[in-house]
């Protein structure tokens, strides 16, 4: 087939979630309409099961040729897979410069009659998180075919769901070595994800193959191993990784953000120092239908002004409500109550309320004060002896 | 008439289209996306009009055999087509392939591309139709052998043996004396009966390649240092590469680090792996990776670190070793852990370039922060209850003294005035005083100063008024009573 590469970048990278933001209850966070680029459209029916199972989930596809006029994304002057390059290098991620690299790995390849250049990687070195792969463990390995990329290490927010094994190393299967690989080891990424601090997700993965008909239907042993699985760990990965990178598992959303003085209902627009209050927040979880009630045991609230004063757990008892009362600090200001929540695989919750807190009144102080007697009683003492020598003195003889 | 179909038919075939590897397809100019049909489709609609003409019609039609076999090869190399309209094409068009009256095409295979010599596996090859169904009886020579670079290995030409029951022809290949490696086999097929030559198109010669895999042996591996001008090795530790091993060495930037070893094939010729690599990772996981030149004796590789000493850094510390060697036609590749390497580096100048970030754990990241709770401010200490009290009792002190040396002086009140008048407005005076420090006193306990300031003027203007009336008629008193 003519210029396997760039199919493999092209269609690869470019299935775009048209977002529709849908606010209304009902509505998920994103739109059901999908973009599907392709370079050709033989991969339709080449990769027809995985599609297939996108549109069992209600997405709405559409398929268009990446150079469509009818499409208002433009393509400059560049080669397809430059461009991919450079959209993946914004994502933080940097594919093998030679553009007929693929992954090599001499150790853990997929046994196979037809091919032996052990270009089959069977991947088993997953993430670990059941955000983003699903709570089902993947047993059998994921077929890879493809070329290989690093994550950038100053990029803090691409993570790699696939890598390679230490024995893995990317270049060109049928020239000999000309110089080291720029591209070895676990350092190797087969399946990148990016998600964006406007929580926008990008899956960048350097084999189309991975997501064929073929691979999804075909069975896996690892070279070396005696354990064959029937069926590869293809489809679970990519459907449990298209769920994630389709807003339909991770997204959150915290609304109904409530403070109040404890014993009371109403919301102040001030607190006084040393008060006790109560703060609740309600946070749910787009589960692909509708928003479920979101269960952890580390989201936190902070009272913050410059630096947090007060930073807590809050509790929750499984209805999505999450609550945590304490005490003002005896430092007046204006605060802020700040839920920071990012973790991995999930959406940013970043959410902040101002609130000023006085200090006490004048006559919110402590209004006699034992240690004081002294000078009360020196002080009426004093009128009193006065009042008795006026008298004293006037009248005596 | 037919003849002019025949002639279009001819010219039809002449726009087919191809891949490199030998398959032929129609395809259509696309014009829409809705209206584009596709290459299956139209090499189908193509395969389905000629062969039903060819069925019917008398005589041949003039189309090469290998176009015929390239539409088969078209139609077998789709795999599992995705719709079902691909899917009954892809069938329908073999079918008609199958016993079609132009050429039957005869499809040469290979069920297995990977022959290990370790479990001496044999060359098979299978030689059949579009369906699988038998072929005509033939012949199959393995004509040409080559390697990598088209290095002509063997030219002689080697007849294959007919398996009868399963339809599989099958050479051994260790009488050939190959070695481990990739090559491609040159296959030509010959039909024994002539007549089927008009009959079916089988293309000639047909290549196809293969890889060779064996166990390769690895032996005399040794590792040392060595001073840098001295060509001995000051310290060499032998290896054994089939296990991980954990040798402790320890240099400085004026020495090398040697490592060698030798690899041949089972058939003792030497192995040129494609991965032959040595990395040293540091333990900040800055990492350097080294390909380990191969001559045709042996695998050498020396680390000079007088001249590494940038590219590594200046990181001084312990390197961990790690040897991989590797190659497609390699049944036991490895990745060894060799051991650790103290290394001690001089210091970096300041102009130096830093060792390059390495990655975080994704996961350190996303951590629950600490807890904190404000810690209020203790407010200041007070004295005991009863050291106030105490101090209370001892402030009253002197008025009680006043109140008893006031008795103990004897006073009397005999100046009081007796007339009415001013008697009452004398009572009223000190009655006034009492009202305001009374006043005092209730500032203090409730009042504001406002309300306090309000009666404080009333009072202050009776008290002025009656205070004048009574203290002018005291000084009379006393003046009367003085000039008296």
């Amino acid at each position: 087939m003519a210029a396997p590469r760039v199919l493999l970048l092209l269609a690869a990278a470019a299935l775009l979630a048209v977002s529709s933001v849908g606010d209304a209850s009902g509505e998920g966070p994103r739109g059901r309409k999908l973009l599907v680029l392709v370079d050709d459209l033989a991969v339709r029916s080449s990769h027809s099961a995985f599609f297939g199972s996108l549109q069992a989930r209600g997405l709405d596809l559409e398929f268009r040729l990446a150079d469509d006029p009818k499409l208002s994304l433009h393509r400059y002057d560049h080669s397809a897979s430059d461009l991919i390059r450079g959209i993946a290098t914004e994502c933080g991620v940097d594919f093998d410069e030679d553009p007929e690299a693929m992954v090599i790995d001499h150790i853990n390849y997929a046994s196979s009659e037809v091919e032996g250049d052990h270009t089959l990687i069977a991947g088993d070195d997953l993430i670990q998180s059941d955000v983003i792969l699903g709570s089902k463990k993947i047993e059998a390995p994921v077929l890879f075919r493809g070329i290989g990329h690093a994550a950038n290490p100053s990029n803090s927010l691409v993570l790699k769901v696939l890598s390679a094994s230490p024995s893995a190393y990317s270049a060109n299967p049928e020239a000999k070595l000309a110089s080291v690989p720029s591209l070895t080891g676990s350092a190797i990424s087969l399946v990148s994800v990016m998600q964006a601090r406007n929580n926008a997700r990008v899956l960048i993965s350097g084999s189309l193959d991975l997501f064929s008909n073929r691979f999804l239907k075909s069975g896996v042993q690892k070279a070396g191993s005696k354990m064959s699985h029937d069926k590869a760990g293809n489809e679970q990965f990519v459907t449990e990784t298209s769920k994630w990178v389709f807003h339909e598992r991770g997204h959150l959303k915290a609304v109904n953000v409530k403070h109040h003085k404890v014993g009371e209902t109403n919301e102040p627009s001030m607190y006084r120092i040393n008060d006790d209050l109560e703060y609740s927040v309600e946070i749910y979880e787009w589960s692909g239908t509708s928003w479920k009630p979101y269960v952890a045991d580390d989201v936190q609230i902070q009272f913050f002004m410059m630096s947090p004063y007060v930073l807590k757990n809050m509790s929750t008892d499984k209805t999505a409500v999450y609550s945590a009362s304490f005490k003002v600090p005896d430092v007046y200001g204006v605060f802020q109550f700040k839920v920071e929540y990012q973790r991995l695989g999930y959406t940013g919750l970043s959410l902040a309320k101002q609130i000023p807190v006085r200090p006490y009144r004048h006559d919110e102080y402590e209004r006699f004060i034992t240690s004081a007697f002294p000078y009360y009683a020196a002080s009426f003492s004093t009128m009193g002896a006065f009042f008795i020598f006026s008298v004293a003195y006037l009248y005596h003889k | 008439m037919i003849g002019v179909v025949k002639n279009d038919i001819v010219k039809l075939f002449g726009t087919i289209k191809s891949y490199d590897d030998g398959t032929f397809y129609f395809d259509e100019k696309y014009v829409d996306g809705s209206e584009y049909k596709g290459p299956i489709t139209t090499s189908a609609s193509v395969v389905r009009g000629v062969t039903s003409f060819a069925n019917v019609v008398s005589g041949k039609l003039n189309i090469p055999g290998e176009k015929i076999l390239g539409l088969a090869k078209f139609f077998l190399g789709i795999g599992l087509p995705g719709s079902a309209k691909d899917c009954f094409n892809q069938i329908e068009s073999l079918s008609l392939l199958e016993n079609n009256r132009i050429f039957v095409p005869l499809i040469l295979s290979l069920p297995s591309k990977v022959l290990s010599l370790t479990s001496k596996d044999q060359l098979k090859v299978e030689v059949t139709t579009v369906f699988g169904s038998a072929a005509p009886p033939l012949r199959v020579n393995l004509v040409q052998v080559l390697g990598s670079d088209s290095k002509i290995i063997t030219t002689d030409s080697k007849e294959l043996q007919f398996d009868l029951d399963n339809n599989v022809h099958y050479l051994d290949i260790t009488p050939l004396k190959i070695d481990v490696g990739k090559y491609s086999l040159v296959f030509e097929i010959t039909l024994q009966d002539s007549e089927h030559e008009t009959v079916y198109t089988t293309g000639g010669r047909n290549t196809e390649s293969v890889v060779v895999t064996g166990l390769i042996k690895v032996d005399k591996a040794e590792i040392g240092i060595s001073e840098n001008d001295a060509g001995s090795a000051e310290s060499v530790e032998k290896l054994d590469l089939l296990k991980d091993t954990k040798v402790s060495l320890s240099a400085n930037h004026l020495q090398k680090l040697r490592l060698s070893f030798q690899l041949s094939t089972p058939l003792g010729r030497t192995f040129k792996p494609h991965q032959v690599f040595l990395k040293l990772k540091h333990e900040s996981k800055v990492e350097h990776l080294f390909v380990v030149p191969g001559s045709a004796r042996q695998f050498k590789i020396v680390l000079d670190f007088l001249g590494l000493v940038e590219k590594f850094y200046y990181l001084s510390g312990t390197y961990d070793l790690e040897l991989s060697v590797g190659d497609a036609s390699m049944e036991n590749s490895f990745l060894r852990a060799l051991g650790q390497l103290e290394l001690d580096l001089p210091e970096a100048p300041e102009k130096a370039p830093r060792p390059p970030a390495q990655a975080v754990d994704p996961l350190a990241k996303f951590r629950p922060q600490k807890e904190i709770e404000h810690i209020f401010r203790v407010p200041e200490k007070r004295p005991l209850q009863e050291v106030s009290l105490a101090f209370t009792g001892l402030t009253l002190l002197p008025f009680i003294g006043f109140l008893i040396g006031l008795m103990r002086l004897g006073v009397n009140l005999k100046n009081f005035p007796s007339l009415p008048g001013p008697a009452a407005f004398a009572s009223l005076f000190h009655a006034g005083i009492a009202a305001v420090l009374l006043l005092y006193v209730l500032f203090w306990v409730k009042l504001d100063l406002f309300t306090t300031l309000k009666y404080l003027s009333f009072l202050g203007v009776f008290l002025v008024f009656v205070g004048h009336r009574t203290l002018s008629h005291l000084s009379n008193t006393t003046a009367k009573q003085k000039t008296a």
